[in-house]
């Protein structure tokens, strides 16, 4: 079959059960995308196809031809083919927020991301949170991937994220009361 | 010993250039990318695949294993069992009860019991299917109250005391005279379920035997050194013939802190067949490997004086073990030990038992022994307050350990920021103003706590350094740190990176940290219990003071002036006195090379004597300890019984945040798995001892729309041990967010919820009988609703 | 990892080239449309067929089309993702707009297609695991052994439906097209199920679901989907309920429909909706007290079992209140029903 993953046309021999997953990790060296839980529940082996985040372990890989398959790995490159220098913004964004604690889901996460930044520049928290909701994280409380996405969206659009609660400590007592509705 | 492990908390030249910024992990970008390598990442030429077969049974003699149509089967390179993996291992030397694959019997669901290699894992499962074991089928304990009467039959025939795993009992002061002359008593039962780590990542090792005999194991383990150590104990190994090397790694939680079947069995496998071995579990496997969250039923009993002052807390507890003991002997006695802050109360006994029974093994979870009891107790102090007609955080207040103190147990407490940390919840949560004032179906809950910034003693009684680092000091301005340290996501090897280039007064960038490999790194033992920053952070410091005077050294000759003006800062060498002067410092470096041959030092560090003085003293004393509070807002839907957490404001005192954002991270990754625990996770078995839903589509974690709002607030009290003041950040802030919303529900609802998880069945059912008891018998509710 | 079973893929570019496949392969073979359903209960090693036919290729299954006569028709194929974000079946059958925003996960919506929904296998908690705790368990009635666990004694499979398009499909009174190497045929969906988990469904040996054929709506249609699960994403329904009201031009329900799912092996209409709920007014003491009457129908003649992994008494508490809740939400052209 040839599948083309990252820009790159390549000619792969995998019997007719490997799903997309197992041929991108255990064929063609790619081993970016995760394998977490075997079936579709967690989304660490999420990869784009045709630019949508997709469940690459519930696809078979002969299923995938003619599609164009992005996995984490092709970001930079891409960004660097388009003039950029280092990381892709988003990928960049995921660092500078330490969104990266164990790393693992992140592959899944910044692909669903970018994907979510693609369409929508200025994303609500709300819309962050609903298009990351297939992408479990055991480590961040999703906290700081929130931050990430907002961060990445603000960079794009020239202005100034939001403020993280931990830069500044709180009121001293006699303050007016906070809202409670504050996101982190 | 302990005078050469306090560094202070100061810099060590001017202001901190690197500690206290929110700076990127050393391995953000290799992640972000997809470049980091995890160990199923790995594949090496001529690589088989392994696969257990696992015991379908909860407790069952092995009368017979028959694997020769496996040998048959086309592709198999290598079949074992029991007998060829006899030794027991176990974590703690006093409680070695396990074999990498099952010998005789059987003791829960899932246990390995016989293992194949072949040339793909398609090849492997079928062999697995051509093993024929038989069994004969024994008593099935599954309640842990029949394992404290019935032994017959012992789940260990070895075991002297039946059922029962470990008991402890102890008691300091005189609780029945405390209580029995207290103003207020409040007595009740509380449960704490099943819960497992469910890290993203399941676990995976790679195997290599070389020709020359040399084994290699990469595993995703926390404990390279206690691996290493077992394998040469369990292989029959010398260990400096073997070599445990830590890949990048996907989460842990404590659920990678022991030795495992898998990597003894790769490894035996890699032996026998002469080629590279991996294993990699499913999903599934991790659920019956667990070594998740005891479930504990507790029984507590506290007095207090009218004024809210605490006189006394008698706790009973039964740990649920399952089939081995794992740490469970240090669990048992973490469960009683741990609570001792932040409050002061001068009488304390606890009486805690572990049993055996025949379930997956419970082991250390995020908190490990200390979640549970620390969740029956701030309920419990809620309720005190409640009969007491007193503020939650009022009440609290009224009886915190200060700093540079003792616990009734015999802990040493130094730093200590829990007062700050209840005014920042209270502050942010706007707790004076609308705690009680929501509305029905709307509550506020406060709690809080206290963990231990690693312990006192090594797993195995040694008198050697706990933590130690080497640094390699390179002509071109690099210094490489090897660190023993178990990066786990944590970033500890990011916090050796900015330790060195903070000693050192070098940019980020010409510091390099390779970790967790036993040829490599000096000894470490690794990432549990919260030790990492605190120990490995003092042996770097201690490593760089000690290269530090020769580099500055070389550089004073060179300019002949005195040391004191010579200061490195951001990998630029300065005259203090003179700006004309610098250089940089790889060129320092070659100055200093040249003066005193080759550069190098080792740091370690090592925790001071501490613990009470009596048997099991030393069980849960820290050099350090961090604190915490949560305040959390919920809403309760009272037609559903659906409790939902809108925010989790958590204060901690992590000493130094050494990075603020990590530090942060932390923070609300515990918050956020505590939540969970309260309310969503269920690790739980059928009466058969088979797990009720081994995936992570039947054990359910919050995705990313039912986590709440966490606002982490950092507190800061410079411990004088922790390296430049900093205390542990990894596990303190989870305990008090599950006490919080059960009093947050009170707040919200009336009900007092002191059974997990917080299911909306027993909310519903928790209405309902509030609904129908008598009124007039009730106390008056202080700040809850009609 | 766990691993999908060998098997020889076919991917025909037609859906005669589909049927002629299936015509000939027999029960040795079996469709694959999205996989989400499929491939996850293969691995489950629930199915093993020798050949897979996807129907991946077959551009002419994937579409929504709004017929000359007010009608929609939705390829089989066309993901669930499009069907929930859908301008036009969001106008004209909220429901299932609503029903199929709230399945699963983004990614997983993606991939999943209406026709694989409909088709969902039915599920359980002691059939939805793997080979080896299957057999750990001594299997089951609906798979390799004879013990039905949720139901001592059973005869017949309780499996659940577990497709949260099917009951708004029901209230919508869809056509159900298939086509197959010996022709077409069209079933009205209500007519489609059987009680029996072990295939809920009566479908033709190499049948292939080719549409769905929504009729048309009248102006004063209103529906809205209400699902129970403990989380906000991914998991399958706990509770299920699709209603429908037709409001007249006076303002009273004209028509009403309520569906429930996820109790046993097929969806289960609620007839007292209809009844009680024509003749009403939205927004009166009159329509609340007959939605009232309704749930606690619901509530009579409806009930959970412990075939879905979770607290079967508490689910049953919820029937009358997710249809108040549903009906209520429909009346005010509002929904979906979902606790986030």
């Amino acid at each position: 079959m040839h599948l083309t993953v990252n820009g790159d046309v390549h000619h792969v021999d995998a019997p007719d059960h490997w799903t997309l997953l197992e041929v991108l990790r255990y064929r063609l060296g790619l081993t970016g995308s995760k394998q977490g839980c075997d079936k579709g529940d967690c989304g660490a082996c999420t990869v784009l196809v045709d630019g949508q985040p997709m469940i690459s372990c519930l696809m078979l890989a002969r299923e995938a031809e003619n599609r164009a398959i992005t996995t984490i790995e092709g970001l930079m490159p891409h960004h660097i083919a388009a003039g950029g220098t280092g990381a892709d913004p988003v990928q960049d964004a995921f660092d500078q927020c330490g969104a990266l604690q164990c790393g693992f889901c992140q592959s899944g996460t910044i692909l669903s991301a970018h994907a979510l930044l693609s369409g929508t520049p200025n994303p609500s928290d709300a819309e962050i949170r609903d298009a990351l909701a297939g992408n479990l994280c055991r480590c961040t409380g999703y906290t700081q991937i929130l931050q990430a996405v907002q961060l990445a969206s603000a960079r794009a659009r020239g202005v100034s994220p939001p403020p993280r609660s931990w830069e500044t400590p709180p009121a001293p007592a006699g303050s007016p009361a906070p809202s409670p509705t504050e996101t982190a | 010993m302990a005078s050469r492990d306090i560094h202070g908390i100061d810099p060590p030249w001017g202001d901190f250039r690197h500690v206290g910024r929110a700076l990127r992990k050393v391995d953000g970008l290799a992640k972000a990318t997809g470049a980091a390598v995890y160990t199923d990442d790995i594949s090496l030429p001529g690589m088989l695949h392994a696969k257990l077969l696992r015991s379908p049974h909860a407790h069952a003699r092995i009368l017979a294993i028959d694997t020769t149509r496996v040998r048959q089967l086309s592709g198999v390179h290598g079949v074992i069992t029991g007998e060829d993996l006899p030794v027991k291992f176990g974590i703690l030397p006093w409680t070695q009860d396990e074999t990498a694959l099952a010998v005789g019997k059987v003791r829960h669901v899932g246990e390995p019991v016989a293992a194949v290699a072949a040339v793909d894992e398609d090849t492997a499962n079928a062999a697995l299917k051509l093993i024929r074991v038989e069994y004969e089928l024994l008593h099935v304990y599954i309640d842990p109250f029949e394992s404290l009467s019935r032994h017959d039959p012992p789940i260990h025939e070895q075991h002297r005391s039946g059922n029962i795993s470990k008991h402890v009992h102890l008691s300091f002061g005189d609780v029945d005279m405390a209580l029995s002359h207290a103003d207020a008593v409040v007595e009740g039962d509380y449960f704490f379920h099943g819960t497992t780590h469910a890290a993203i990542e399941p676990h995976c090792a790679v195997a290599q035997y070389a020709a020359d005999g040399v084994l290699t194991l990469w595993s995703s383990t926390q404990i390279t050194h206690y691996v290493h150590r077992a394998l040469a104990h369990v292989l029959g190994l010398s260990a400096h013939r073997i070599r445990v090397i830590q890949p990048c790694l996907g989460g842990a939680f404590g659920g990678k802190s022991d030795p495992f079947s898998f990597e003894f069995v790769t490894a035996k496998l890699a032996m026998l067949t002469g080629r590279p071995i991996k294993l990699l579990y499913t999903r599934e496997e991790v659920f019956y490997t667990h070594r998740g969250r005891h479930p504990m039923h507790m029984h507590y009993k506290t007095g207090a004086t009218r004024d809210g002052r605490l006189t006394g807390v008698d706790a009973t507890i039964l740990v649920d073990g399952g089939a081995y003991s794992s740490y469970g002997l240090v669990t048992t006695y973490y469960a009683g030990q741990l609570l001792t802050g932040p409050y002061d109360f001068p009488t304390y006994r606890f009486d805690s038992t572990r049993v055996f029974t025949n379930k997956p093994t419970c082991g250390p979870k995020r908190g490990h022994g200390s979640v549970q009891p620390r969740f029956a107790f701030e309920v419990q102090l809620d309720e005190l307050a409640e009969v007491l007609r007193m503020d939650p955080i009022e009440i609290r207040r009224r009886n915190l350990l200060g700093a540079d103190t003792t616990t009734v147990n015999g802990q040493r407490i130094t730093s200590n920021g829990i007062a700050k940390c209840l005014d920042f919840v209270e502050q942010a949560s706007g707790w004076t103003t609308r705690r009680g004032r929501l509305g029905y179906g709307r509550g506020l809950g406060v709690a809080a706590s206290m963990y231990i910034s690693g312990t006192n003693y090594p797993i195995y009684p040694n008198p050697m350094p706990q933590a130690a680092v080497q640094l390699k000091i390179d002509r071109s301005g690099l210094v490489t740190v090897f660190s023993g340290a178990n990066d786990i996501g944590q970033g500890s090897n990011s916090i050796a990176q900015y330790l060195v280039a903070e000693e050192l007064g070098l940019a980020l960038d010409q510091v390099r940290v390779a970790s967790a490999d036993t040829d490599l790194c000096p000894v470490d033992l690794g990432a549990y219990s919260s030790r990492e920053t605190f120990m490995v952070g003092n042996a770097l410091i201690d490593a760089c003071r000690k290269i530090r005077p020769q580099l500055v050294q070389a550089v004073a000759e060179r300019w002949q002036v005195d040391t004191a003006r010579v200061r490195f800062v951001e990998g630029v060498v300065i005259d203090l006195e003179d700006v004309s002067r610098s250089m940089s410092a790889a060129e320092a470096f070659q100055l200093a090379e040249e003066k005193f041959d080759t550069l190098g030092a080792t740091g370690a560090y090592n925790t001071p004597t501490l613990g009470g003085d009596y048997r099991g003293g030393t069980i849960g004393a820290a050099p350090a300890y961090s604190f915490t509070a949560h305040a959390v807002e919920v809403s309760v839907d009272v037609e559903t019984g659906r409790i939902t957490c809108h925010d989790v404001w958590i204060a901690h005192d992590c000493g130094r945040a050494l990075n603020p954002m990590l530090v942060a991270g932390q923070m609300e990754g515990s918050a956020y798995m505590g939540v969970a625990e309260a309310l969503m996770e269920d690790h739980d078995v059928h009466a058969s001892g088979l797990h009720k839903g081994p995936s992570l589509l039947d054990y359910r974690i919050p995705t990313s729309v039912d986590t709440p709002a966490l606002h982490a607030l950092i507190v800061e009290s410079l411990d004088p041990e922790g390296p430049y003041g900093a205390k542990e950040a990894g596990e303190g802030p989870l305990h008090p967010s599950i006490p919080a919303i059960s009093n947050a529900v009170f707040d919200a609802v009336g009900i007092r919820l002191r059974h997990l998880p917080f299911t909306p069945g027993r909310v519903l059912a928790a209405l309902r009988a509030r609904q129908h008891s008598a009124p007039s018998g009730e106390p008056e509710l202080a700040g809850g609703p009609r | 990892m766990l691993r999908l079973p060998r098997f020889e893929l076919r991917q025909p570019t037609s859906v005669a080239e589909a049927a002629r496949m299936l015509a000939d392969l027999g029960p040795d073979a079996l469709v694959l449309a999205g996989g989400t359903d499929l491939l996850p209960n293969m691995k489950h090693e629930l199915f093993t067929p020798a050949v897979v036919v996807s129907l991946g290729r077959i551009d002419a299954l994937r579409g929504i089309r709004a017929e000359a006569d007010g009608s929609l028709r939705i390829g089989a194929m066309t993901t669930i993702a499009d069907v929930a974000h859908s301008p036009i079946v969001a106008e004209r059958a909220p429901c299932l707009a609503q029903a199929a925003g709230l399945i699963a996960g983004p990614q997983l919506r993606r991939a999943g297609t209406i026709g694989g929904n409909v088709l969902l296998d039915t599920r359980c908690q002691y059939y939805n695991q793997s080979y080896f705790w299957r057999s750990a368990l001594g299997y089951c009635l609906k798979k390799d052994g004879t013990v039905c666990h949720v139901v001592a004694g059973a005869s017949r499979c309780v499996a659940a439906a577990a497709a949260d398009t099917a009951p708004a499909l029901m209230t919508l009174c869809a056509t159900l097209e298939f086509e197959r190497a010996a022709g077409q045929r069209a079933v009205a969906i209500d007519d489609f199920w059987v009680a029996d988990g072990i295939s809920n469904r009566r479908i033709l040996p190499g049948e292939i679901l080719v549409s769905i054929r929504i009729p048309p709506t009248p102006p004063g249609h209103r529906g809205a989907y209400g699902k129970l699960r403990e989380r906000g994403s991914i998991d399958f329904p706990l509770l299920g309920v699709a209603a429908r009201l037709d409001i007249d031009a006076g303002g009273l329900v004209e028509r009403a429909d309520l569906v429930l799912t996820a109790l046993a092996a097929r969806p289960r209409r609620v007839s007292e909706a209809s009844t009680r709920l024509c003749g009403t007014q939205p927004g009166t003491p009159g329509f609340d007290m007959a939605v009232q009457a309704v749930a606690e129908s619901a509530r009579r003649h409806c009930h959970t079992l412990s075939n879905l992994l979770g607290d079967t008494a508490w689910r049953q508490d919820m029937i009358p209140v997710y249809v108040k809740r549903t009906l209520q939400a429909a009346a005010a052209g509002g929904g979906p029903v979902h606790h986030l």
